[in-house]
C-alpha cells in the first residue's frame, strides 16, 4: 500500500543494539520482520488489516453482484455460502479486531508517554499469529472443497464434519484459534503497558479517552477470546476426533450458541470502543474545546465493559430457549452509556469553533451512521420486534450501520488525523473530502434500503430470490451503492500515494489544537518516542505545552 | 495501580451481582459459569494490583504532582529487535496445520515449537547481557 518514512533512530546505548542500519530493500525488510518497535508493529497491523478490508470488500462485491437481479448468474449456492462466511470472518476477525490492535500499538504508548509497550517481542509474536492464522483460514479457498461455508457464527450442528465436510472448515477453526491467541496476547500487552508504563504525572484520570478505551477493550479481549478459543477447540475436536461436545442430541447446539455469543457480543464492543476512542480524540481538536464530560465518558465506557458480559443471548432470542426479560432488560440498559457518549460528543462540539477538516467529516459521518445503527438496535433489543425481523436483511442493515459506521468511518478519521504523526506527511484535503462523500453516499445507498428489504421479508444468507418476491428494485439499488462504496477507496489510495511527495511536516502538531501527548513529539516520532516529555498536569499535556497561557492544572484526582 | 484494583474490584463485584441475579431468575448453566469465571478473572487481576501496590507503594505515574525526572535512569530493558517471534509463530501454525494435513506435520511443528520457545525465552539470558 505504502512505505512509511523511516524514523531517525536516536540510539540510546542502554537499550542495546539498534536495528541494522542502511536503507537497502533487503535490510529494510529484515528490519521490519524482526522489529520490536511498537510503531512498526502497529504499521504492520494497520497495513495487513487494511489489505484484509480490501479483500473482504471484494468478496462483498461478489455477493452484491449475485444479488443484483433474480436468478443465479455466476455463483453457485455453495460458492455464495463460502463467500459470505469468509466476508464476515475476515471483516470481523482479520480486519476490524487487528485494526484496533494496530491503532492501539501506534498511538497508545505515545499518549501515555511510554518508550514502547511492556512486552515488545510478545507484540511481534501476536502479529505473526494473526497474519498466519488469517492466511490459514482464508487458505481454505485453495482446498479441494473450498473455504468454510457455515457462516462466521459456525452454528452447530451445521459446522460439524457431517454437514460441512472438507478441510476448509478445519483450516477456518484452527486459523481463528491461532489468530485469537495473538489477540489475547495483544490484550495482555496493552493492559500491562497502560498500568505500568505511564509517564510520571500521567495518572489514570489524565489519560486520553482513546487510551481508556484501549484499556477497557483489552479487558474485554481477556474476557471474550478465551471462550472463543474453548469453543473452537471443542468444535475441532468434534470434527477431527468425533467427540460429541456440540452434538445436538445432548444440547450441543445451544451450548455452541451460548459459548459463541459469550464471545461474540463482547467482540462487538471490542470493535466499537477503540473507534469511539478515536472519535473522542478527533472531536475536541476540531471543536477547539476540551472533551465535554471527561469523567462521565470514562464511566460510560466502564459501564459498557461491565454490562457487555450480560447481553450475549440477545443474539439468540429466536432460539426460544433464553430468558427474554433478562436479556432484553440488560440490552436496553447498555444503550444508556452509549447514549451518554453521544451526549458528550455533541456537548464537545456545542459552542465550539467547529471546522470541517477531513478527520472531522469522517467522525461526523460516524456519528450519523452509528446513531442509525443504535436506533435499530433498540428495535432489535425488544423480543417481539426482533422475532418479526430476525435473520432478515433488517439485521444485516443494522449491524452494518453499527460496525461500518463505527469501524470504517472512525478508521478513516483516524488515518487522516494521525497520518502526519505516522508518516510525516499530510493527506490531501480535497481528495479526502471526495473520499468521504463517495463513501458516505455509497454506504447509505447500499445499506439504508436493506432495512426495507428486511421488513418485506428478504432473509439473510440466501443466494437468490424470485422476481415475484418484489425484492428486485431495492436489491439493484443496494448493489449500485456497493460499487459506489468500493469506488470511494480510489481517492484514498491516490491520496496515500501522492502524500509521499508532499513536504514533510516540521511541527509536532500540524492540526494546531492537539491535546494528548502524541502531539508533543516529532512527526514521525523517534525510535523510543520522545526526546523530551512535557510536564503532565491535566488530560491535555500537549495543549498545555503549546498554549502555556491557557494551561491549567486539574489538581489531581 | 490503585485505580487498577479499584477498576477490577468493581468489575468483579459487578459480575458477581449480575451472576447471582441471572442465576436466581433461572439463567442457563453455561451463562452462570461464564459470568462467574469473568468475575474470577477480574478478581485475580485486581488482587494482583492490590498486592503490587502494597509491595511497591505509589508509583510516579500515579502521582498527580509527578515530574518526568522522577523516572530518570535505567527505564528497563527493551528488546531492540528479535528474530524469535517469527519462528515461534510459524512453528505454532505448522503444528496447527498438521491437525488438518497429517500428524507427521504436527510432530515437526511441535519439535520446532519447543526449539523456538527455548530460543525466545533464553534470547537475553546469555552471558554478557546479564547487566540488563
Amino acid at each position: 500500500m505504502t512505505t512509511f518514512a523511516e524514523p531517525v533512530i536516536s540510539s540510546n546505548p542502554s537499550y542495546g543494539v539498534v536495528a541494522p542500519r542502511g536503507q537497502s530493500k533487503g535490510r529494510l525488510f529484515v528490519k521490519w520482520i524482526t522489529s520490536t518497535d511498537h510503531k512498526t508493529i502497529g504499521y504492520l497491523y494497520l497495513i495487513t488489516s487494511f489489505a484484509w478490508f480490501i479483500i473482504a470488500g471484494i468478496l462483498a462485491l461478489a455477493l452484491r453482484s449475485e444479488l443484483a437481479r433474480p436468478g443465479l448468474q455466476f455463483l453457485s449456492n455453495e460458492q455464495y455460502n463460502q463467500i459470505f462466511t469468509m466476508h464476515g470472518t475476515v471483516m470481523l476477525l482479520m480486519f476490524a479486531t487487528p485494526l484496533f490492535v494496530g491503532f492501539a500499538n501506534v498511538i497508545m504508548p505515545l499518549q501515555i508517554g511510554a518508550a514502547d509497550v511492556a512486552f515488545p517481542r510478545l507484540n511481534m509474536l501476536s502479529y505473526w499469529l494473526y497474519l498466519f492464522g488469517g492466511l490459514m483460514a482464508f487458505g481454505g479457498f485453495l482446498s479441494p472443497g473450498g473455504a468454510a461455508s457455515f457462516g462466521w457464527t459456525a452454528y452447530a450442528p451445521l459446522a460439524n464434519s457431517q454437514y460441512s465436510p472438507g478441510i476448509g472448515g478445519d483450516l477456518w477453526v484452527i486459523g481463528l484459534a491461532l489468530s485469537g491467541l495473538g489477540t489475547i496476547m495483544g490484550g495482555v500487552n496493552f493492559v500491562t503497558t497502560i498500568f505500568t508504563m505511564r509517564a510520571p504525572g500521567m495518572t489514570m484520570f489524565r489519560m486520553s479517552i482513546f487510551t481508556w478505551n484501549i484499556l477497557l477493550t483489552s479487558i474485554l479481549v481477556l474476557l471474550a477470546f478465551p471462550p472463543l478459543a474453548a469453543a473452537l477447540f471443542g468444535l475441532e475436536s468434534d470434527r477431527l476426533f468425533g467427540s460429541h461436545i456440540f452434538d445436538s442430541a445432548n444440547g450441543g447446539a445451544m451450548l455452541w450458541q451460548h459459548l459463541f455469543w459469550f464471545f461474540g457480543h463482547p467482540e462487538v464492543y471490542i470493535l466499537a470502543l477503540p473507534f469511539f476512542g478515536i472519535a473522542s480524540e478527533i472531536l475536541p481538536v476540531f471543536s477547539r474545546k476540551p472533551i465535554f464530560g471527561y469523567k462521565g465518558l470514562i464511566m460510560a465506557t466502564i459501564g459498557i465493559a461491565a454490562l457487555s458480559v450480560s447481553v450475549w443471548a440477545h443474539h439468540m432470542y429466536a432460539s426460544g430457549q433464553v430468558l427474554l426479560p433478562f436479556f432484553s432488560f440488560m440490552t436496553f440498559l447498555i444503550g444508556v452509556p452509549t447514549g451518554v457518549k453521544f451526549f458528550n460528543w455533541i456537548g464537545t462540539m456545542w459552542g465550539g469553533s467547529v471546522t470541517f477538516e477531513t478527520p472531522m467529516l469522517f467522525i461526523l459521518g460516524f456519528l450519523v451512521t452509528f446513531l442509525f445503527g443504535g436506533l435499530t438496535g433498540i428495535i432489535l433489543a425488544s423480543p417481539p420486534l426482533d422475532f418479526a425481523v430476525s435473520a432478515s436483511y433488517f439485521v444485516v442493515a443494522h449491524f452494518h450501520y453499527v460496525l461500518f459506521g463505527t469501524v470504517v468511518f472512525a478508521m478513516f478519521g483516524g488515518f487522516y488525523f494521525w497520518w502526519p504523526k505516522m508518516t510525516g506527511h499530510m493527506l490531501n484535503e480535497r481528495l479526502g473530502k471526495i473520499h468521504f462523500w463517495t463513501l458516505f453516499f455509497g454506504f447509505h445507498l447500499t445499506f439504508l434500503v436493506q432495512h426495507w428489504l428486511g421488513i418485506k421479508g428478504m432473509p439473510r444468507r440466501y443466494a437468490d430470490y424470485l422476481a415475484t418476491d418484489g425484492f428486485t428494485t431495492l436489491n439493484t439499488v443496494s448493489t449500485i451503492g456497493s460499487f459506489l462504496l468500493a469506488l470511494s477507496m480510489l481517492p484514498f489510495m491516490i491520496n496515500v500515494w501522492i502524500s509521499r511527495k508532499t513536504p514533510k511536516v516540521t511541527v509536532d502538531d500540524p492540526w494546531g489544537y492537539g491535546a494528548s501527548l502524541e502531539w508533543a513529539t516529532s512527526c514521525p516520532p523517534p525510535r523510543h518516542n520522545f526526546t523530551s516529555i512535557p510536564r503532565i498536569r491535566s488530560e491535555r499535556p500537549a495543549f498545555d505545552l503549546h498554549y502555556p497561557h491557557m494551561a491549567h492544572t486539574d489538581g489531581g484526582h | 495501580m490503585k485505580a487498577g484494583y479499584k477498576l477490577f474490584g468493581f468489575l468483579a463485584v459487578f459480575y458477581a451481582v449480575v451472576d447471582i441475579v441471572y442465576w436466581q431468575v433461572g439463567g442457563d448453566p453455561l451463562g452462570v459459569t461464564a459470568i462467574a469465571l469473568s468475575g474470577a478473572l477480574a478478581l485475580t487481576i485486581g488482587f494482583y494490583f492490590w498486592a503490587t501496590e502494597k509491595r511497591l507503594g505509589q508509583q510516579p505515574s500515579d502521582n498527580s504532582e509527578g515530574e518526568i525526572a522522577d523516572l530518570a535512569g535505567e527505564l528497563g530493558f527493551f528488546s531492540p529487535h528479535s528474530w524469535w517471534p517469527l519462528p515461534l509463530a510459524l512453528s505454532a501454525c505448522t503444528a496447527g496445520l498438521g491437525l488438518v494435513l497429517g500428524w507427521w506435520l504436527t510432530v515437526i511443528g511441535v519439535g520446532a515449537l519447543v526449539v523456538s520457545i527455548i530460543g525466545f525465552s533464553t534470547e537475553y539470558e546469555k552471558p554478557g547481557l546479564q547487566a540488563h
